[in-house]
């Protein structure tokens, strides 16, 4: 929360003086006693309800001014609005070494979960499409409002094969700018979140294609999957060692304006995709609270009031 | 430093107001059953002693006064006899007086200190008359007040003099109360006599006790309750601020509330049963006298 107008705070010293005058005209209110020596009397018999019920008002009273001073200062708070057609695409990898079982249950099971989740996370009006590759990108669902769909397709990802990330990322650009060549043209914003476990073996090269992406004002979101001693079995060896590259995918990340991500286990994953499913496709804005305040306010000086001429007959 | 004067005089007194001599000198302290004094007078005492009506006639035993002797009885019997009498003694009066801040307080003619002081004038006036003695303790200052008891012009002037000093000030200090004044002057009065108790009785009756040892040890007493009427009942003046003139305490009242008018009325009005209880099991007359009325009036009636 942060405050429009931060020197009518000063306003908030209205608390502290309003209780020293209190506690003074309390005292002048005690010089003008009257002497009467059946007080003992009048005190036994004044239903004062519990001690506690003197403080209310006061304290009630404290509140409205505190809330109308920070009223004054007009506070305001960020919201995160979601971005009218907006889009995104999960650029997952489907390789084969996707199959590896270092994060539970296996890369490509997890990767999919936290997809579903990050699905159901964004606003409603954030389109989502999906490019899954391996060799080549196989599997391309333009950016939809259709989540059911989307489901489907996530689940329908084999591992299998290399791994083109290059190429899946120029699929990816295609489907959120068609009109490539034209940089500046008035465009919805897009994001691109990428999913890998390993070196590019095939296709051209995503360094290139994460430039291509920045130029296009198109961040690039990656995460690496999997611990570096993840393997697969098979080779001459009995195993074949397949530790994620995060080095490549920060520097795309990066070219791009993106952000980059490193998980190694499920979780983490989720984490991850959380925080993505909630600043992708929203911007922050902010929204003036004062409306509230001084309506809070004023409750609670009716409230003061109203308490106060219930219990003693007097504001 | 100035030290706080144990007596002042309290803002609005306006004194006893008359006190006619005619009027004083119609009362007399007729009530007296008995009197113990050191001194011959005219209130009968216990016991046979000097006196002039007639006790007992009985046979004469060694070491009685042969004056006493009677005559006739010893012929008709043949045996010695003596006349024996009712002793007949001058009267000690005690005065208790309140002079506590919660008498400086009146609403009506006088304040209720004013009604107190006329009290313990009238009574000193009484006590004097045929050779009687007249004592005083006051309480409701930090150490009792106690002026010993003398005949005469002596005693109504130290009377007078303590009195005109005026009441306790204001505040919450510690104060002996009524039941140490009875307690004293059970210690004092040797003799059975007559004790005249003037307070407004506030503190509730942790007094009785002492009042009925008292009354057990042949005392007379006669206590006269000083009321004011707002005492009893609260007017209907908005919020006002009452502070305890010996506590300091302060407290806020609604008085536009009607129930608490009348809370108050009953819970005064219990007090002052349970103080009208505890006087009659202690056996002392109970007189009210008033700021707003004739104070003389009832006091008379009730030495009647």
């Amino acid at each position: 929360m942060s405050f429009a107008a931060p020197a009518f705070l000063l306003g908030l010293l209205f608390v502290p003086l309003g209780l020293a005058a209190a506690r003074l005209a309390r005292g002048r209110r005690r010089r003008y006693a009257l002497r009467f020596p059946a007080t003992a009397t009048v005190a036994a018999v004044l239903d004062r309800g519990p001690q506690w019920r003197r403080f209310i008002p006061p304290a009630l009273l404290a509140l409205a001014v505190t809330a109308l001073a920070l009223a004054l200062a007009r506070p305001e708070r960020t919201v995160a609005v979601p971005i009218e057609e907006a889009s995104v695409v999960l650029v997952s990898d489907a390789s084969g070494s996707m199959a590896a079982t270092d994060v539970a249950p296996s890369r490509l099971d997890a990767a999919r979960e936290a997809a579903l989740t990050f699905i159901s996370k964004v606003p409603k009006q954030l389109r989502v499409g999906l490019v899954g590759f391996s060799s080549a990108p196989h599997t391309v669902l333009r950016p939809t409002l259709d989540r059911e769909t989307l489901a489907v397709t996530l689940s329908g990802l084999q591992a299998s094969g290399g791994t083109a990330t290059g190429d899946a990322l120029a699929v990816a650009l295609d489907t959120l700018a068609p009109d490539a060549s034209n940089a500046t043209a008035k465009r919805p914003p897009a994001a691109i979140i990428l999913l890998s476990d390993g070196k590019t073996t095939e296709g051209s090269d995503p360094i290139e294609a994460a430039r291509e992406a920045g130029r296009l004002h198109i961040p690039v979101y990656t995460v690496a999957l999997g611990t570096p001693d993840g393997v697969l079995p098979g080779g001459p060896a009995g195993f074949v060692p397949v530790p994620p590259d995060p080095e490549t995918l920060r520097e795309m990340s990066r070219v791009s304006r993106g952000q980059a991500f490193e998980v190694d286990d499920g979780d983490e994953l989720h984490g991850v995709y959380d925080t993505l499913g909630r600043s992708v496709g929203t911007r922050p804005e902010q929204r003036e609270l004062t409306a509230g305040f001084a309506g809070g306010g004023l409750v609670l000086l009716l409230a003061a009031v109203g308490m106060s001429v219930w219990w003693r007959g007097r504001v | 430093m100035s030290q706080t004067p144990v007596l002042v005089s309290p803002p609005g007194r306006r004194g006893p107001g008359p006190m006619p001599g005619a009027a004083i000198h119609a009362l007399d302290l007729g009530l007296v059953r008995r009197a113990g004094g050191r001194l011959p007078g005219e209130h009968r005492g216990l016991g046979v002693g000097v006196g002039t009506e007639l006790a007992q006639i009985r046979t004469y035993q060694v070491g009685d006064d042969v004056r006493q002797i009677d005559p006739s009885a010893s012929a008709r019997t043949g045996q010695p006899h003596v006349r024996q009498h009712v002793p007949e003694r001058a009267l000690t009066t005690w005065i208790v007086i309140d002079l506590s801040p919660s008498m400086a307080f009146g609403t009506a003619i006088r304040l209720k200190s004013d009604v107190a002081e006329g009290v313990a004038k009238v009574v000193a006036r009484l006590g004097v008359r045929r050779g009687g003695r007249v004592g005083l303790v006051a309480c409701g200052t930090p150490d009792l007040q106690v002026l010993p008891p003398v005949g005469g012009r002596r005693a109504l002037g130290a009377v007078d003099r303590l009195l005109a000093r005026g009441v306790a000030p204001d505040g919450d200090s510690e104060r002996c109360g009524l039941r140490a004044a009875l307690t004293r002057v059970r210690a004092l009065a040797r003799q059975p006599g007559l004790v005249v108790v003037a307070s407004d009785l506030r503190d509730d009756v942790p007094w009785s006790r002492s009042l009925r040892n008292l009354v057990a040890a042949g005392q007379q007493v006669v206590t006269a309750e000083v009321l004011d009427p707002r005492e009893l009942e609260l007017p209907d003046a908005g919020v006002l601020v009452l502070v305890d003139p010996e506590t300091g305490r302060h407290v806020e009242a609604d008085t536009t509330s009607a129930s608490l008018r009348t809370a108050f009325a009953a819970r005064e009005a219990q007090r002052r049963e349970r103080v009208s209880a505890a006087l009659k099991r202690a056996g002392s007359r109970h007189a009210v006298v008033r700021t707003d009325g004739d104070w003389l009036l009832e006091l008379g009636r009730a030495m009647a």
